[in-house]
C-alpha cells in the first residue's frame, strides 16, 4: 500500500535534527520571551491546526483502492468520538480499526 | 516560588510513571503504524529513540508514506516541535543554575509536553536528579511501547491490515478530539480549515504532499490566530497533547499541592 522511498536512516536523522533544534534553543539562547506576542499564539496553535491536515485527504485517498472509500472516514469518526470523550487513546484507535474493519467487510 | 526540600530521582521516576503509562499505549500505535509503512521493527525504534516527540513522529511517518522529500519532512516536522520552544523556556528559568554541559543536554532533549506540565507545576526548584528520573520514564515508556506495537502488528490476520491503515489517522483525530472537547468550537474549525485547504492543494492543484502540509497548517494557524480571543488559549490546552485521564489527575494534584 506505501512505499518508503529515501535512505530511512537520512529520514530518521534529519527528523531527529528537527526535533532536537526547538528542544535545543530555549535552553541555550537567552531573549526569547521577547518575542511578540501574536508569534507565540501562532506557535501554540500550530500542532492543532497540523492534525486537520494529517487526516484529511489522506483517510480518503488510502481507501480509494478498496471499493469502499469511506471506510476510513468512518473509522476516522470513530476515533473522534471515542476522543471528544478524552477515552484512553488505545481504545480510541481499537474502536476506529474495528469500525473500518467492519465497513470494509459488510461493504 | 518555595523552595522545599530537594527533589530526588526517585521522586521524578514516580511523577513520570503515568506520563509512562501513557506513552506506552501511544507508543505501541506508533509501532503498529511503522509496521505498516514497512519500516523495520529497528528502524522504528530508532525514530522512538532519536526524536522521543509523539507528533512530530507520527507526522513523519504520514509524509513518508505519502512521499514527501526530506526538506518537507525537516520543515514540517520542526514545525509541529516549534511549541518545544515555549516549554523549554518555562522549564529553563525554573531549573538550578548548575546543570551545565550533558546534563543540559539530557534535560532539553527530554523535553515534552507532559515532563513540561508536571515539572513546571512542581513548587521546588528543578534539579537534575529530579527531571532524569520523570525523563527517564517517560523516555523507556516510548521506546519499549514503539518495539512492543511492532512486534503486536506481526500477529494480525491479513485481512485485518488493511483495515489498520486507519491508525494513523484515529491516531490525529483522537488527538483533536481531545483539543476540541478542551478548546470547543474554534479549534474544531482550525482543524476543519486545515484539512480543506490541504485537500484542495493536494487532491486538486497537486501539489507535493509536504508543502500541501506544511502551507495548510501555516494558514490555518495564522486564520486561528487571528479568530481565536486570547483568553482561549492557555497553557492546558497546549500541553493536554496525549493520554489525557492520566495527566490529568497528576495535574489536579500538583495544582492543589503549590497552591496549598
Amino acid at each position: 500500500m506505501f512505499a518508503v522511498k529515501q535512505p530511512i536512516i537520512v529520514v530518521i536523522f534529519v527528523v531527529s535534527l528537527a526535533t532536537l533544534i526547538p528542544r535545543f534553543i530555549p535552553y541555550y539562547i537567552k531573549g526569547l520571551d521577547k518575542l511578540p506576542y501574536f508569534a507565540q499564539k501562532c506557535m501554540k496553535l500550530l500542532p492543532i491546526a497540523a492534525l486537520g491536515a494529517l487526516i484529511f485527504p489522506y483517510a480518503l485517498t488510502d481507501f480509494l483502492t478498496t471499493d469502499v472509500w469511506f471506510a476510513g472516514l468512518l473509522g476516522t469518526a470513530a476515533a473522534f468520538f471515542f476522543g471528544y470523550r478524552h477515552s484512553n487513546m488505545i481504545v480510541s484507535i481499537l474502536a476506529s480499526v474495528l469500525v473500518t474493519y467492519i465497513t470494509l467487510g459488510v461493504c | 516560588m518555595k523552595n522545599r526540600e530537594e527533589l530526588t530521582f526517585n521522586e521524578g521516576f514516580v511523577d513520570g510513571t503515568p506520563i509512562l503509562l501513557g506513552y506506552f499505549s501511544t507508543a505501541v500505535a506508533f509501532g503498529l503504524i511503522c509496521r505498516n509503512i514497512n519500516l523495520t521493527l529497528i528502524e522504528s525504534t530508532l525514530i522512538s529513540l532519536t526524536s522521543f516527540a509523539g507528533s512530530g513522529q507520527f507526522l513523519t511517518v504520514n509524509l513518508l508514506s505519502a512521499g514527501a522529500l526530506i526538506i518537507e519532512l525537516f520543515i514540517s516536522v520542526m514545525l509541529v516541535n516549534a511549541r518545544y520552544i515555549f516549554m523549554g523556556m518555562a522549564i529553563n528559568t525554573r531549573l538550578s543554575k548548575d546543570i551545565k554541559g550533558f546534563k543540559r543536554c539530557l534535560i532539553a532533549f527530554g523535553t515534552t509536553d507532559e515532563v513540561f506540565s508536571v515539572s513546571t507545576l512542581k513548587c521546588n526548584e528543578l534539579n537534575f536528579p529530579y527531571m532524569f528520573g520523570l525523563q527517564l520514564s517517560s523516555y523507556s515508556g516510548w521506546v519499549v511501547g514503539t518495539a512492543v506495537g511492532y512486534v503486536a502488528g506481526i500477529f494480525l490476520p491479513p485481512d485485518l491490515q488493511l483495515a489498520m491503515g486507519v491508525t494513523l489517522y484515529a491516531m490525529f483525530a483522537c488527538l483533536w478530539a481531545g483539543e476540541v472537547a478542551n478548546g470547543g468550537f474554534p479549534i474544531l474549525c482550525i482543524g476543519i480549515i486545515s484539512a480543506l485547504i490541504n485537500s484542495l492543494l493536494y487532491c486538486i492543484v497537486g501539489l507535493a504532499a509536504g508543502w500541501s502540509f506544511v502551507i495548510s497548517m501555516i494558514t490555518a494557524t495564522i486564520i486561528g490566530a487571528c479568530i481565536i480571543p486570547d483568553e482561549k488559549i492557555n497553557q492546558e490546552s497546549l500541553t493536554d497533547n496525549l493520554e489525557q485521564p492520566l495527566d490529568k489527575t497528576i495535574l489536579a494534584e500538583e495544582k492543589s499541592s503549590c497552591l496549598q
